[in-house]
């Protein structure tokens, strides 16, 4: 059966008589009639289901306009006007609208704050007697997350959850629709689908995908086409005609619930009733079965059909101190880099252990989880054995998590199985029970049946559940490996639930443990496993991944394995080419700015007994000199250039090193600094460094120097050269008065100046002896006034 | 909806290349321009605040409670038909611009560059996300959105540059302006953002051109167009 909502409400409001800025929900208690009267024209063109007018009323909203404190009469009033209108011919939906913030991390809102704005504006519906919820219009999952949740508290009637999508097909916040169907099928709704932002058009799309992704009805509820703003009015430009065109293919890709958003009228309503009286009956959707977990933008699917998955560990402070001080001081830059850098070497899945002793793990977990959701987007997992960290990094979770995990240990199930079906988690089940490890495959599985068999009870079906198959060191017991292999097949064989464990235990207390990690791997991914749980940095495993996914045909005719493994042919080596000689090496070295290379060419140098004033010279000075050369001329850019003088100074690092006694003779002492009230400092920094890796000696004073303190120092250090920067029009004046103070104190060297807006003619007519419109020019304009100096001395 | 802090899953490694003044052709230490982008991604906090106004275009006017009246011909031109505007301020925090000069202090000369142009990407990404919530919610009401268009280029002079902050509720993200118009943190950006109806904005000409086109930087090594003849 095809369920018809009603169609706009604001605009039918506009029309009756409300007024801009005027709360459209005050109108229940106010203008009921008014209200009974535009439900009663959406029922006689059809509607089964008509929304109540409480799309605004929650806490949040209604606190613009001073209605906070009426939140439950303005919902009570609403359902009753519906209720008046919809008589025994339709349904009442309440309707919950967004709060118009946006959730923690991403606002200021806190997930609580939501949640509680939510449930009373729901259990307010709910006890005004509504047939369904309907949470519509949302644009950010979490948010969704919180109504759906605080639903699920305040009433058991169905709640029907639509999100708005933007026309890249993902919500403003990021979800795409096969992620809000896994995600929000498993948190409880019992009617999913999307409304407003695009026409029918454009949802065809999102419904086809989402009626593929769930086993849930799928409701849509299109604007009358995109809108236009027409002498001040939004005008909605499809016929109602037009749309109706379009509800034998919203149907046909599975939507069953169907209605319109913005600028629909009870016209478009009639016309959709109509269509949809005349359709065959709907055939029976297809069944999804499938296991996956969710972050805010993606899905990972699990099991024999799909590529395994690795789950990285690392983000785990066990044994590792500075991560486990890091976390204690509250500090996620170690976290978030070791899950940046697992998700490169190929982590689809993040495990989160925050277990660090004496700490709040519950706070932390949140954070964690908070911190980790802004940043990365594959799905995490959460370890730990506390409930209260468990069910904050779940809420805080903007997906479908996994638990890692529960064991068949009565405390364990009693407290985690509850918050994995309240929040739509996915569950790792470890075959350990109150009585000990299970030795064998035989009693694990048993254990495992036992644990399923509960989860079940709890309300977790088949597809939430992940197996474990119990890793033992087989430096202890020889049998350890073959009984956890044997335990995939049985998992594969009688309980089919993807099998997930984590690796390195084999190998405990053996030599080369990343021998015995890899060919486990392998032998039991063959076995059944699809999600091992290992350190992704590992290269030998990194190796053996590559390999195994060609081998089981995941990797479609090895493309990404020959991409990682091909090796280019090389260049034949000309044996009539001689190698150049050192120095020629050492700058072609610098140039190509060579950091890890240009130190062992200078100690071969040395050892040759090359004379380091000639390195410095033929080598060093002479790249710097090219490589300016080339940037002067466009064909290199200012990162080589730096690349280079940093190559430069590790070059003359090595010099000292291996020669402590040898003293390279200064160029020339130049002063620099920002102009007081001009805090960039960036491309004054270059200059420096440009500077001391020319042979100058740089004092630099930093930013925001007022000219009291240049006049100072330039006093104190007597610079051959002080270097102004000045970077924004309101700046530049400091330049002139800065230069003037210098003359005023009888600073007879010469001054520099540049930044983006300062240009030669400025620098003329502030006094400036030169303008340098780049750091390499301020390297020769330095060199010439120097030379230029001596000549006259 | 005026409080937004996007999320930064990836820094655009090309973009970064831009704003660090490297070619697209040149092939330049790809290890150490993903580094300078991972530690963009591990430092910056992105935060945004936006506030929208009905905008007299006869007067010039936004009508905020102390109406402000755009005096500059390029901004005027700029918002040519605009109904509303939305004025905006982002920022990615003061972390970043601490490790540039960090690492400058350590020899580290290239990975500073190169972390201050992932910086700038950073900025960009945050105001494109923010732009994307004030385009949808505008497109619920039948407007759509121009490009942004800051204090301090283009021909608008940068000493507006507090009253424009002002506007967008900038302390609500702890942005703050110097005595010499800088925006603190400095990796920090207030626009203006017009809103048309479709009808006017299919058919502006301004609408089409290029923001580049317009600055009076032509030597700006971050042009994302060829300097027009």
């Amino acid at each position: 059966m095809i369920n018809i909502f009603d169609g706009a409400m604001g605009t039918m409001l506009h029309q009756a008589g409300l007024k801009p800025g005027q709360c459209p929900e005050s109108w229940n208690i106010e203008q009921q009639q008014k209200i009974v009267a535009i439900h009663r024209q959406y029922v006689q063109a059809g509607a089964t289901i008509i929304e109540t007018n409480t799309f605004g009323a929650n806490r949040i909203k209604l606190a613009h306009y001073g209605l906070a404190e009426k939140t439950a009469a303005l919902n009570a009033a609403g359902v009753a006007a519906a209720r008046q209108a919809a008589g025994s011919y339709a349904k009442v939906a309440g309707s919950v609208g967004p709060t118009g913030k946006f959730i923690a991390p991403l606002g200021e809102l806190t997930f609580d704050e939501a949640y509680n704005a939510f449930f009373e504006q729901i259990q307010s519906l709910d006890n005004a007697r509504v047939d369904y919820i309907i949470i519509e219009t949302i644009i950010d999952i979490q948010e969704m997350r919180a109504a759906l949740l605080a639903g699920k508290a305040a009433t058991s009637k169905p709640i029907i959850c639509q999100l708005s999508f933007d026309a890249d097909g993902r919500t403003v916040t990021g979800t795409d629709p096969r992620t809000a169907a896994i995600t929000l099928e498993a948190l409880g709704a019992s009617v999913i689908g999307a409304n407003c932002s695009l026409g029918p058009a454009e949802l065809l799309a999102v419904v086809e995908t989402m009626a593929q992704s769930c086993n849930l009805p799928i409701s849509v509820q299109p604007n009358a086409g995109m809108p236009e703003l027409v002498n001040g009015q939004t005008i909605f430009p499809m016929q109602a005609d037009e749309m109706a065109t379009w509800i034998p293919k919203l149907t046909a890709a599975g939507a069953t619930f169907i209605g319109g958003c913005c600028g629909t009228t009870p016209l478009h309503i009639k016309t959709i009733r109509q269509v949809v009286d005349s359709l065959p009956k709907e055939s029976q959707r297809s069944q999804h079965s499938f296991t996956a977990l969710t972050s805010r933008t993606r899905s990972v699917f699990l099991g024999p059909r799909y590529c395994p998955v690795i789950i990285g560990e690392r983000i785990n402070p066990t044994g590792r101190k500075s991560l486990a001080k890091d976390i204690k001081e509250g500090s996620f830059i170690s976290v978030k880099k070791e899950a940046l850098a697992q998700i490169q070497a190929g982590a689809g899945i993040l495990d989160v252990n925050m277990g660090v002793p004496g700490i709040d793990q519950a706070i932390i977990m949140k954070q964690a989880i908070d911190e980790l959701s802004l940043l990365v987007d594959v799905p995490l997992a959460i370890d730990t054995t506390d409930p209260a960290a468990l069910e904050a990094g779940l809420k805080a979770y903007p997906g479908r998590a996994l638990i890692n995990s529960v064991t068949a240990e009565k405390a364990r199930l009693d407290s985690f199985l509850p918050l994995a079906k309240k929040y739509g988690a996915a569950v790792l089940c470890l075959p350990l029970s109150d009585s000990g490890i299970p030795l064998t495959a035989i009693e694990r599985i048993k254990v495992a049946k036992e644990i399923v068999a509960i989860a079940k009870e709890h309300g977790l079906n088949h597809y939430d559940l992940l197996l474990d198959a119990l890793v033992m060191t087989i430096a202890t017991d020889g049998r350890a490996a073959a009984e956890t292999l044997q335990t995939l097949k049985l998992y594969r064989e009688q309980l089919g639930c993807p099998a997930v464990m984590g690796l390195s235990n084999v190998s405990f207390g053996l030599p080369r443990r990343d021998l015995i990690n890899a060919a486990f791997c392998t032998m039991a991914l063959s076995a059944g496993l699809d999600a091992p749980i290992l350190n992704p940095f590992d290269p030998l495993m990194q190796d053996m991944w590559s390999a195994a996914t060609a081998i089981s045909g995941h990797d479609n005719q090895a493309v990404l394995y020959s991409k990682k493994y091909v090796t280019m042919p090389t260049k034949p080596i000309d044996a009539t080419t001689n190698t150049p000689d050192i120095l020629t090496q050492i700058r072609q070295s610098v140039i190509n700015g060579e950091t890890t290379g240009v130190a062992p060419l200078i100690r071969q140098a040395l050892a040759e007994n090359i004379n380091p004033l000639i390195i410095t010279e033929q080598a060093l000075t002479a790249a710097m000199n090219e490589i300016g050369q080339a940037f002067g001329q466009g064909r290199c850019y200012l990162p080589q250039v730096l690349l280079s003088a940093e190559t430069m100074r590790l070059a003359f690092n090595t010099i000292k090193e291996v020669l402590p006694a040898h003293t390279v003779q200064s160029l020339g002492t130049v002063l620099l600094a920002t102009v007081k009230g001009d805090i960039h400092d960036l491309g004054k920094n270059i200059v420096a460094a440009l500077l001391e890796n020319n042979g100058f000696s740089v004092i630099d004073l930093g930013k925001d120097v007022p000219p009291e303190t240049i006049v100072t120092a330039a006093q104190k250090h007597r610079p051959d050269i002080v270097g102004l920067c000045a970077l924004m029009t309101t700046t530049l004046p400091q330049v002139d008065i800065t230069i003037n103070f210098l003359k005023a104190a009888g600073f007879t060297g010469n001054t520099i100046v540049g930044g983006a807006v300062l240009t030669e003619s400025y620098a003329q007519q502030a006094g400036a002896d030169a303008y340098a419109a780049n750091g390499v020019t301020a390297v020769n304009i330095a060199k010439q006034l120097l030379s230029n100096a001596k000549e006259l001395r | 909806m005026p409080l937004y802090h996007p999320r930064l899953e990836t820094i655009d490694t090309d973009e970064t290349r831009r704003y660090a003044g490297l070619s697209g052709e040149v092939d330049f230490a790809p290890a150490l321009l993903n580094e300078a982008c991972t530690l963009a991604q591990l430092l910056a906090i992105p935060k945004g605040v936006w506030q929208t106004y009905v905008y007299d275009q006869d007067a010039h006017t936004i009508l905020s409670p102390t109406p402000f009246i755009l005096t500059a011909d390029s901004i005027i031109k700029h918002l040519s038909g605009a109904y509303e505007i939305a004025v905006m301020a982002v920022t990615i925090g003061l972390s970043l611009e601490q490790e540039v000069s960090n690492l400058f202090s350590k020899n580290q000369y290239t990975l500073g560059l190169l972390l201050d142009a992932a910086g700038t990407t950073a900025v960009e990404a945050t105001c494109d996300a923010v732009s994307s919530v004030i385009a949808g919610q505008a497109a619920r009401a039948g407007l759509t959105v121009g490009r942004r268009f800051s204090p301090g280029y283009s021909g608008w002079p940068i000493d507006v540059q507090p009253e424009i902050l002002a506007l967008a509720t900038g302390a609500a993200i702890e942005l703050s302006v110097t005595d010499t118009k800088m925006l603190v943190p400095r990796k920090s950006v207030t626009a203006v953002i017009g809103l048309y109806p479709y009808s006017q904005a299919l058919g502006l000409p301004h609408q089409q051109a290029l923001a580049c086109d317009n600055c009076g930087q032509p030597a700006c090594q971050a042009r994302k167009e060829p300097t027009r003849q």
